[in-house]
């Protein structure tokens, strides 16, 4: 009886509302003024996956780092660990180490050119970042799998957000991985590198109550083999995010998402529920625990 | 232009009336700029106008400027200073008592910190940059072999690095730590990559010297000699080359030296230090199989930094690696490294780096490298000496204003 008390209905809570990030159970039933957080931080969490391409999880972590001495400038941190995915019935596997998005927002873009006293100065309508990735490992049979040591891209952005709910950001990407042999011994096969000759579009964007979320990373271009020359290569994935219960105010949601890889020619979508095992309470809820009386 | 700047400095007084809000666009040349350490004042004119205030009192002169910044035609925005320090308003100040004191009154730019500087119309940029504390991604175009045929070769390569951080303990004996996270670069055509996880190493200047040497011939003198030692360390390193008999990894499991710098800077940013110690490595190939080694590691290196700014920046360094192997080698001559289990690894880099651009602060840097190197532990790969030179540019993230020296 209490976990079902603890299950609150997010989308279209019903309840007088405390604030617009925190529900209150009406009235008229048993558990009248109980709280529950209608908001939530989807980029704070550990969250696991249950769904069509296996099960996994990851660990997500973003804050902004701001300055005393300059209020309108800031970075805007996000951080993924572990992230990583299983599929028994495939044996296939998708990991990576840590990615890691920086954005740089300041109140006015400008290039500075060292030259003159003062340095001339040009002024541009975008903020500026990067993304790294280090550690990818992926494998879809036993005999082979591959190896993401690092990934870079020198981003431009220009949603310009203050926050972190929304993001267009393209760049030049530098990146190295390894085609692996896992069989008879563990031996690197090829080695792939592209040095910014591969653009990226990332594209994030998340309701102000957390409850939807959106994202779309299309990376295209040459990439550099070593037994094969230069390849044309296209990596794209999208994915919608939609929270539609909270168990002990823990978001569960429902997760869409697609796929398309050139060098496996081959579109693949899935869909999985996503639950919240820890997270960071939305500052905008109210503590939920606190007695109104 | 004139008359606007006369109005503006008019303007700047409690006891005067109101004047035009125009404010003074600076002519061809900029204004002077207000020191970031010497204290500013804020003054309100009698139409409400807010201004920037900073009188030295040897010089009798005082330089003001809004307290806003300004759009294209001088006027007023709503757009505080950024990195300004704070001022609190001071009514008592009164233009015309202070030029009857004798100071002059010059139209100017608000203060900005130590590293940055302001336009005309008060808007603030970075103009140095402390490359020892950033991150970078760059790529580069590197012909190899220069010297048998420029054009047999030609590739590009990238290079990166997860984090470089330093920082300075002052005092009367100074140590800087150097961390370096997930630096590397990986060379197309042909093949090879390095990448190291982690590099820590430290530098100290002792305050009291090792030896003190007195001198008799002449005058008496007093001669110290200072032994300044140092730690250097890497953990997961990692190389991958391209060979007639497939790639060779060789893994940098853990390697630990101990430094002692010829010569430090005063902040221990620039040094030219001798490092010696060992590292223990895995080598992996297709016609040795794996093989492991503890490694005697020596090298010259330094890095210097030309200017005060940050801007320009020297690295050299020379190495030589002797690993020996646990197991005796066997094949022939041309293959195995030798009969005896050691082999030897030399290179040298000389490397320019300089600032040419920032992109939102963000600094771009033009890096030129040549470098050379000799080995004899890559089966089928001549051991005689190998050319390569890099011209790239490099994209940096962070790099907050280079320390006062």
């Amino acid at each position: 009886m209490a976990v079902l008390a603890g299950v609150g209905v997010v989308a279209g809570a019903r309840g007088a509302e405390a604030d617009p990030c925190t529900g209150v159970v009406a009235a008229t039933t048993m558990y009248a003024g109980g709280r529950f957080a209608t908001c939530f931080d989807p980029g704070n969490r550990l969250v696991v996956d249950a769904g069509t391409d296996g099960v996994g999880g990851a660990i997500l972590l973003r804050h902004i780092i701001h300055f005393a001495d300059e209020p309108d400038l800031e970075w805007k941190m996000e951080h993924v660990l572990l992230d990583a995915s299983y599929d028994e019935f495939t044996s296939s596997f998708t990991g990576t180490l840590y990615q890691g998005v920086f954005i740089r927002h300041s109140r006015d873009g400008h290039i500075v050119l060292p030259f003159g006293d003062p340095p001339a100065k040009v002024f541009l309508p975008f903020d500026v970042g990067a993304l790294v990735e280090v550690g990818g490992l992926a494998w879809r049979d036993s005999a082979n799998a591959d190896l993401g040591v690092v990934k870079t891209a020198a981003l431009i952005d220009v949603a310009r957000s203050k926050d972190n709910r929304l993001r267009i950001a393209i760049g030049p990407v530098a990146s190295w991985d390894m085609a692996l042999t896992r069989m008879p011994d563990l031996a690197i096969e090829e080695q792939l590198v592209a040095p910014f000759s591969s653009g990226l579009l990332d594209f994030h964007a998340e309701s102000n109550n957390g409850l939807d979320v959106a994202k779309l990373r299309v990376e295209t271009g040459y990439v550099w083999s070593n037994t094969r020359g230069w390849l044309a290569a296209t990596r794209a994935e999208a994915s919608l995010e939609r929270t539609v219960l909270s168990v002990n105010d823990r978001p569960v949601s429902l997760v869409v998402d697609a796929r398309y890889d050139s060098a496996l020619s081959e579109t693949t979508a899935g869909v999985a529920l996503r639950l919240a095992l820890m997270q960071r309470t939305d500052p905008r809820v109210q503590k939920l625990d606190a007695d109104d009386n | 232009m004139r008359a606007t700047r006369l109005a503006a400095l008019a303007a700047i007084s409690i006891l005067m009336p109101a004047t035009a809000a125009r404010v003074a666009r600076a002519d061809n040349r900029l204004g002077p700029m207000m020191d970031p350490d010497r204290p500013v004042i804020c003054a309100r004119d009698t139409a409400g106008l807010e201004w920037r205030i900073q009188c030295d009192d040897t010089a009798k002169v005082c330089v003001y400027a809004p307290s806003v910044e300004l759009d294209v035609d001088g006027e007023r925005i709503d757009k505080s200073l950024e990195r300004a320090r704070e001022c609190s308003l001071d009514d008592s100040f009164d233009r015309a008592a202070m030029q009857a004191r004798g100071f002059q009154m010059v139209p100017g730019r608000a203060d900005a910190p130590y590293g940055w500087t302001r336009d005309e119309r008060g808007r603030v940029f970075q103009i140095n940059f402390d490359l020892k504390r950033r991150m970078y991604f760059g790529a580069a175009y590197s012909p190899e072999k220069v010297t048998d045929n420029p054009l047999a070769s030609q590739r590009t390569s990238i290079d990166f690095g997860l984090l470089v951080y330093e920082t300075l303990h002052r005092g009367r004996a100074p140590t800087r730590h150097r961390l370096r996270l997930l630096e590397g670069e990986v060379h197309l055509q042909p093949y090879d990559a390095q990448v190291t996880l982690l590099h820590y190493d430290v530098s100290h200047r002792y305050f009291d010297p090792l030896i003190r040497i007195t001198t008799f011939v002449g005058e008496p003198a007093r001669h110290d000699l200072h032994l300044n030692l140092g730690g250097w360390t890497e953990v997961g390193g990692l190389e991958i080359h391209a060979t007639p008999f497939g790639n060779s990894q060789l893994y940098k499991h853990a390697t630990a030296e101990a430094t002692f710098d010829l010569w430090q800077s005063r902040d221990l940013e620039s040094y030219a230090r001798i490092r010696t110690g060992m590292g223990l490595e895995g080598q992996y190939d297709d016609v040795n199989g794996y093989r492991s080694a503890l490694s005697a590691d020596s090298a010259f290196e330094m890095d210097w930094t030309l200017d005060k700014q940050g801007f320009h920046n020297i690295k050299l360094e020379l190495a030589d690696e002797l690993p020996r192997y646990f197991q005796p080698i066997p094949g022939t001559a041309t293959v195995a490294p030798s009969k005896t289990g050691f082999s030897e690894r030399m290179r040298a880099k000389l490397q320019y780096e300089g600032i040419v651009l920032a992109i939102n602060d963000q600094p771009v840097t033009l890096k030129l490298a040549a470098g050379g190197e000799k080995r004899n532990d890559l089966p089928g790969v001549p051991d005689v000496w190998a050319f390569v030179v890099d011209a790239g540019l490099r994209f940096n993230l962070w790099a907050p204003p280079h320390p006062r020296s």
